[in-house]
This record gives C-alpha cells, sequence and structure tokens, in this order.
C-alpha cells in the first residue's frame, strides 16, 4: 500500500525530528526568565492543542462533505482525523495541567483554552465511541458524519462563551501561558515543534486512512 | 527555577509516550498476518 | 409548513398518550428528582453553606438528569414491533417525525420541571416568585437546548448496544455549554442581581436553540433514512 509506506515514513521521520525538537528545546533555547523551565512545555503544548483544534474542524468538514457527496474516502479520513485529534488531544490535557500546576499554583483551571479542549476531547471521545457501537458501516458513516457536523458547530459557542466567561469573573491566576512576542531563538524552536507535529498529523493520518482501507478490504475477502 | 525541572521532565516523557505508543499501535495494526 | 406542525403534532399526542397511559416513566422522573433535591438538601450543613449559592447547581442537575431520562426513552417506544418503519412509511415528512419527538420529549421534560421548580423554592427556601418570568425563560432556553440535541442523538444511539449509556455520553459537550449558561444565568436572577447581567446568558442560550434546533431539523433525515 503505497499511502501506508509513505505515512510509515512520514511517521518515523517526524518522530526522529521530534527528537531533534527535544534537544532544541531542551539544550538550546534560552530559559524564559519568569517561568523557569516549566515554559519549555509551551514547546510541545501548544502545537499539539493547534492541532487538536484544527483536526476537529477538518472532521466537521469531512463530515459535511460526506453527508452531501457520499464519498467513503471523505469519512474513512474523517475518522483518521478523530483518532489523531484524540491523540493530540491526550497530550495537550497532559501538559497543560503539568504546566499549570507550578505557574498557575493549580492543576486546573477553566479558562478559555483548557476548556475547549476538554470538550473538544470529549467529544472525539463521543465521536468514536458511536462509530464503535454501530455495526452496519453505511449507517456508521452517516451518524458519524452527524456528529461530527454537530461538533464542529459546537466549537465557535464554547470558544465565545468561555472567553466571555473569562471577563466577567476574574481568574485567581497570575499568568497566562500565551505567547506574546517571542526572542527569535524561542520561536523557531516553537515553529519546528508545529512542523513536526504537523508531519506527525500527516503520517497518523495517512496510516490510519490506509488501516481503514484494509479492514474494509479483509471484510470483503 | 530549578524545582520546575520535575514538571518539565514529566510533560516532555509523557508527550513522548504517547506519541510513539501510538505509531507503535499503527503501525502493528497495519502489519499484514 | 402547516403539514409538518399538523403531523409533528399528532405524532406528539401519540408518544404522549402512549407514555400518560402507562405513567412509569414520568412518575420514576418525578419520583427521582424528588429523591435528588432531598438528597440535596441533606447533604448540606444549612450553617456553613447558604443555601442561595448551591442552589442554580442543584436546581440544573436536577432538570439535566429528568431530561436525559425521557430522552432515553425517547425512541425507544419505537424500537418494539419495528414502529419507527412503520413510522417512517408513513406519508409525513421526517420533518415532522423529529417535531413530533421532540415536543413530546419537551412536553415530558416540562412536567418533570413543573413538579420540580416549586418542590426546588420549598425545600431550598429560595424566593423565584420575584424572578419567576425571566427564570422560566432560562429554563425554557436551556431545556430547548439540549432536548433539540439529545432528541438528534437518540434517534441514533436508539438501535446500538449500549443505547443508554452511549446517549449521555454522546450528549455531554453539549449539554455543558447551556448548562453552564443555564446555571450562571438563574445565579444572577437568585442572587438578585440585575436583568443586565443575565442577558448575556440568554443570548447565548437563545442563540444555541436556533443553531442546533434547526441544525436537528437538517440532520435527523440522515439518522432515519436508509
Amino acid at each position: 500500500m503505497n499511502l501506508l509506506k509513505a505515512g510509515r515514513w512520514i511517521t518515523a521521520l517526524g518522530l526522529v525530528l521530534l527528537a531533534g525538537v527535544y534537544v532544541r528545546a531542551l539544550a538550546f533555547t534560552p530559559i524564559e526568565r519568569t517561568q523557569g523551565v516549566a515554559q519549555k512545555i509551551f514547546y510541545l503544548h501548544v502545537p499539539a492543542a493547534i492541532w487538536t483544534e484544527t483536526a476537529m474542524i477538518l472532521v466537521g468538514l469531512a463530515s459535511a462533505f460526506f453527508l452531501f457527496l457520499k464519498d467513503p474516502r471523505l469519512d474513512r479520513f474523517a475518522e483518521a482525523s478523530a483518532e489523531a485529534g484524540i491523540v493530540f488531544g491526550s497530550i495537550v490535557l497532559t501538559t497543560g495541567p503539568i504546566w499549570g500546576k507550578p505557574i498557575w499554583g493549580t492543576w486546573w483551571t477553566w479558562d478559555a483554552r483548557l476548556t475547549l479542549t476538554l470538550l473538544l476531547f470529549l467529544m472525539y471521545v463521543g465521536y468514536l465511541l458511536l462509530r464503535g457501537a454501530v455495526t452496519d458501516a453505511g449507517l456508521r458513516a452517516r451518524y458519524a458524519a452527524v456528529l461530527g457536523i454537530c461538533g464542529a458547530c459546537l466549537v465557535p459557542f464554547v470558544h465565545l462563551s468561555v472567553i466571555m466567561f473569562r471577563t466577567l469573573h476574574p481568574q485567581p491566576i497570575i499568568l497566562k501561558p500565551g505567547p506574546p512576542s517571542l526572542p527569535a531563538e524561542m520561536l523557531v524552536t516553537f515553529l519546528l515543534s508545529f512542523g513536526v507535529f504537523t508531519m506527525l498529523y500527516v503520517g497518523f493520518v495517512m496510516q490510519r486512512y490506509a488501516l481503514s482501507l484494509l479492514r474494509e478490504e479483509a471484510q470483503h475477502a | 527555577m530549578p524545582e520546575n525541572t520535575p514538571y518539565m521532565v514529566a510533560a516532555y516523557c509523557i508527550t513522548a509516550v504517547i506519541l510513539l505508543a501510538y505509531a507503535v499501535f499503527l503501525y502493528r495494526r497495519t502489519l499484514k498476518p | 409548513m402547516v403539514e409538518i406542525l399538523r403531523h409533528g403534532w399528532l405524532l406528539a399526542r401519540k408518544d404522549l398518550l402512549v407514555e400518560f397511559r402507562s405513567r412509569t416513566a414520568i412518575l420514576s422522573a418525578v419520583v427521582f428528582t424528588v429523591l435528588v433535591l432531598l438528597v440535596f438538601n441533606f447533604g448540606r450543613d444549612p450553617t456553613a453553606v447558604a443555601a442561595v449559592d448551591l442552589a442554580p447547581s442543584i436546581l440544573w442537575v436536577t432538570f439535566t438528569f429528568a431530561a436525559v431520562l425521557a430522552l432515553n426513552r425517547a425512541f425507544q417506544l419505537e424500537l418494539e414491533n419495528q414502529a419507527l418503519d412503520g413510522l417512517l412509511l408513513a406519508p409525513v415528512s421526517r420533518a415532522s417525525i423529529y417535531l413530533g419527538k421532540l415536543v413530546a420529549n419537551l412536553i415530558f421534560v416540562a412536567v418533570v420541571e413543573g413538579v420540580g421548580l416549586p418542590l426546588f423554592a420549598l425545600f431550598f427556601n429560595v424566593a423565584i416568585l420575584p424572578v419567576l418570568g425571566p427564570l422560566l425563560v432560562v429554563i425554557a432556553l436551556a431545556t430547548v437546548g439540549f432536548v433539540a440535541v439529545g432528541t438528534l442523538f437518540s434517534a441514533m444511539t436508539a438501535r446500538t448496544r449500549f443505547a443508554e449509556l452511549l446517549l449521555p455520553v454522546l450528549l455531554l459537550p453539549f449539554m455543558l455549554p447551556p448548562l453552564i449558561w443555564a446555571v450562571l444565568a438563574t445565579a444572577a436572577l437568585l442572587a438578585g442581581r440585575p436583568l443586565s447581567e443575565a442577558t448575556a446568558w440568554l443570548r447565548f442560550l437563545a442563540a444555541f436553540d436556533l443553531v442546533f434546533v434547526t441544525l436537528a431539523f437538517l440532520l435527523f433525515p440522515a439518522t432515519v433514512n436508509e
């Protein structure tokens, strides 16, 4: 399978480059003044978060197009993107609290991004559970698409309302781990990490898509 | 702030574990029997 | 358009007649609501925690459980004797089927809320009468929100293996935002804060309802067409 081989190579390359990013982030990037070493979590956490949300948007788009075009390739892609999304979501939800504890003094806060990521994660879980619970392939694809579209439509509501919530109720924290203007070396590390995460998303989706194809072939055999 | 280091290490380890685990999972699931 | 409304109402009537003749589901829902309110009441130390601080959350937990109970049984009626196929073959549009289910579910949940709200006011000694109007609006908007999404999802989960477990799991991310807005609005109202503070949440609730009821009508056919 060409797709599978390409996916494997891309993933492997991505993992090797990830090691490179680790080295660069830990040894060759300056330590941030106020947050210290813990700030370096940023280089993993933010790219993962960007891809968690992007993967969901792609699931939503693929789902919408699937209901119109009925092309099974879109459904396979949605499934693959959802799995990748849940993987990256797990990274965000573990590294987030680990970063928050030393910096904010608390494991969790109903900050806009964490709340959104938690809801996204729950949507991914629901999406994959629904797929697992429906045995008929055609039905499964349609149901998943319905859920995917609803999920993608929920995201803007959560984004807007949690931001509002934040401004009405002051947060019990001082610092916000947002990226203001970064010094050059930090920016480069961040961009390299984002590139690696992108590569990993692509590699994962390609392999997962190929897996769906293999399973379908096995069923028809 | 050296006391932050354990957190950073934990986060970097968990990320690596999650990504490697999924990569291995995909690899093994796509091996032809 | 009128046809959809008429058929929708006929279908809702059918569901409601079946429901209220047997009365099991509605009674369990009401009993459950009373139970939850009692437990919360005895579970709190009145000297340590003021009722009005806890009240909005308690109210909404109760209503949420009632809604999930209603939604779980929504499509189960159709599973027996392949009634769903009969429904789909009938000369009614998919939209009216959804509308019928939605209205039936809303009425069911409204009955439970109608019992729950006065009991809540009684047990927790909360003054709801001065804010009754706005409070009812909040309750109505939030209920429509999660029942609309829940009715759509229950069409999908009804035929799966762990239907009663799967439905709440799927519904959770969609219930959280309206629930949070409803709790915040209720808290603002019960604390006697000016109405303007609750309006932001009301606007979100209204927007959510608009978007998701429309979406549900559009997507429902995809869940029942072969």
